[in-house]
């Protein structure tokens, strides 16, 4: 397993384009929020200190919940290129448990989504260390990380999932097309959630990966917050963080971490078994 | 001498085509095994099955004593296979392909360091190492192939068309390096190919189509009950040879082409000379053909090596 692992992700590294391209999700979102949408945003927001510091720390948060997808997606390209090009056949006709293989595959998208991930983490940061903001303290960061491993963990389920219907290379190219335009909105991270209509509200509360985006938005904001509001009345902030997707409201309930990080856990697992039933049904 | 590879009523459809209707035969431990037949006779579904890819319908196959579907596992370390398409990953060195192929067969790492030394020896591969295996020449990536296939020294290997697309230079090393693994190592080889001359140094031949055996035997063995030697005379005059046909073998003993060369078949290359003696002025030109592996091949199938 492990070594299967360490060949996807020699090959996944060796193959310059494919990081770049999916890191290129990042800048995209990045570029579209600098350029775009960001001066909306602060538009609708009343008059507070900080404001670069806070918004910045909200995309990079929304970017982090993303790149858990998109990092993933490209890994699992691998998978279908072995099968595609036939490099399977040299697996199966090897004394190699088909768990393992699949082990590999999952463990390898795994450390490729948790690598990427945290190279958006730290480019997001000296990002924000530029315009005026202060860097995630020890706590947080840990934390972050954390939140990371889960959000991976979640979107690699998901996508393996989809990867196991995908038996060429185009099919799963175009799949990753319309999953990477898609994400950004499903995740909610390109407006504030509470700016939108209320089904399309429902739609990004509902779809797992946004709980990994609130987390990590809940951590990253924190400081960025406490100077922002410093004196400010607390519906005011209770209003920025339920407009902003720092917390989820759910009718009259509000949507606490414990749930938000069962919904990760429970979708991982959900997905897993479910690729594991289309695997196993189809090598009869 | 043992058999290494027993295959007995042999089965396999998809839908309603029947790949392969029937088909046994065996291979003798240390032998080299042609397979042969033409595209669509079933050869890649046998070798899928064989190399337990491919769950066999019905009938048994037993491999270095192991029976397949049962003790697969111990099939696929017993076996080592280069597979028509190249199937290394061309973004890792020829040596990093070699170490994880290698870490299939549950070698420790000293195990599988002097694997991958002996493998590349062997292969001949050592000197390009070090190099991605997607910038290799399409010889220098047969020979890695071999390596790898080589990598757990396996009971037996199979090439499956192994010098289909080479230059003749690069076609006549890996077949002489196929040939010294058998000759030198004592390695079972079971080869598929288009190439007759390549068939014709095998010690036993299968040949099959349309899901069956058509016939088996050593190369000699099918020459000879297969094929014919064919006399073929220009003559001077044609009239005259004619005559001369008619009497001694009649009008179905000969046929005339369309350059004007008579063709007359033999039970045996002696029975040449008679004719000859007889036709020795009428003779403008003279040639005595020996049957050959393509033609039983055409014989048996009713077509050329189907290409491609």
């Amino acid at each position: 397993m492990i070594a299967i692992a360490q060949r996807n992700l020699r090959i996944f590294f060796r193959d310059r384009a494919a990081v770049l391209f999916s890191l290129l999700a990042v800048f995209i979102i990045l570029g579209l929020y600098v350029i775009f949408l960001a001066d909306n945003i602060v538009a609708g927001l009343p008059e507070i200190p900080g404001v670069d510091f806070l918004i910045n720390s909200w995309i990079l948060a929304g970017i982090l919940a993303v790149t858990s997808v998109t990092s993933t997606m490209g890994a699992f390209g691998i998978m279908v290129e072995d099968r595609s090009r036939k490099i399977l056949k040299d697996f199966t006709t090897s004394p190699l448990q088909k768990a393992k293989l699949t082990g590999g595959y999952i463990l390898s998208a795994c450390s490729v989504g948790i690598i990427m991930s945290i190279v958006a983490l730290l480019l997001g940061e000296g990002y924000l260390l530029l315009f005026d903001g202060e860097l995630l303290p020890w706590a947080s960061l840990l934390e972050v990380l954390g939140l990371i491993v889960l959000a991976v963990l979640a979107s690699s389920s998901i996508v393996f999932f989809i990867t196991t219907f995908m038996r060429s290379s185009n099919a799963f190219s175009a799949a990753s097309t319309v999953i990477g335009t898609l994400i950004g909105f499903l995740t909610g991270i390109y407006v504030p959630v509470g700016s939108l209509p209320d089904t399309v509200q429902w739609v990004i509360k509902l779809f797992p990966i946004s709980h990994a985006g609130v987390l990590i938005r809940s951590v990253m904001l924190e400081r960025p917050m406490e100077v922002s509001f410093a004196g400010a009345p607390a519906e005011a902030l209770e209003q920025f963080e339920q407009n902003m997707g720092v917390v989820y409201q759910l009718g009259d309930y509000t949507v606490q971490s414990w749930l938000s990080i069962t919904i990760l856990i429970g979708t991982t697992l959900l997905f897993f078994g479910l690729s594991m039933l289309n695997l196993s049904r189809k090598s009869k | 001498m043992s058999k290494i590879i027993e295959v007995s009523d042999l089965k396999k459809s998809f839908g309603p085509l029947e790949a392969v209707k029937k088909i046994d035969f065996y291979v003798e431990e240390g032998s080299l095994f042609a397979f042969l037949g033409p595209n669509g006779a079933g050869k890649s579904t046998t070798i899928d099955m064989i190399s337990t890819q491919l769950k066999p319908d019905g009938g048994r196959i037993i491999i270095n004593g192991y029976e397949l579907g049962q003790e697969d596992d111990h099939i696929r370390s017993s076996i080592g296979i280069v597979f028509q398409d190249s199937l290394l990953d061309p973004l890792l060195t020829v040596e990093e392909n070699l170490r994880t192929r290698g870490s299939f067969y549950g070698m420790s790492r000293a195990e599988l360091d002097a694997a991958i030394t002996s493998a590349s020896v062997t292969a001949n591969v050592t000197e390009f190492l070090k190099r991605p295996y997607g910038k290799l020449s399409g010889g220098q990536r047969r020979r890695a192939d071999i390596a790898r296939a080589l990598i757990h020294t396996p009971k037996i290997l199979f090439l499956d068309e192994p010098t289909t697309g080479l230059d003749p230079q690069t076609r006549k090393s890996v077949w002489e390096m196929v040939l010294k693994l058998q000759r030198e190592q004592g390695m079972t080889v079971f080869l598929t190919t288009h190439y007759m001359e390549e068939a014709a140094q095998a010690d036993y031949i299968t040949i099959i189509d349309h899901g069956e055996v058509l016939a088996h035997g050593t190369p000699l063995e099918l020459k000879t009950r297969y094929t014919s030697d064919v006399l073929k005379i220009k003559p001077k005059h044609d009239e005259e040879l004619v005559a001369l046909l008619e009497e001694q073998v009649g009008t179905s003993g000969y046929e005339r082409d369309t350059a004007g060369i008579y063709c007359i078949p033999l039970e045996k290359t002696l029975d040449a000379l008679p004719l000859l003696d007889l036709s020795r002025d009428n003779i403008d030109n003279v040639e005595i053909i020996n049957g050959t592996l393509d033609d039983v091949f055409i014989r048996l199938t009713g077509t050329e090596v189907r290409n491609g």
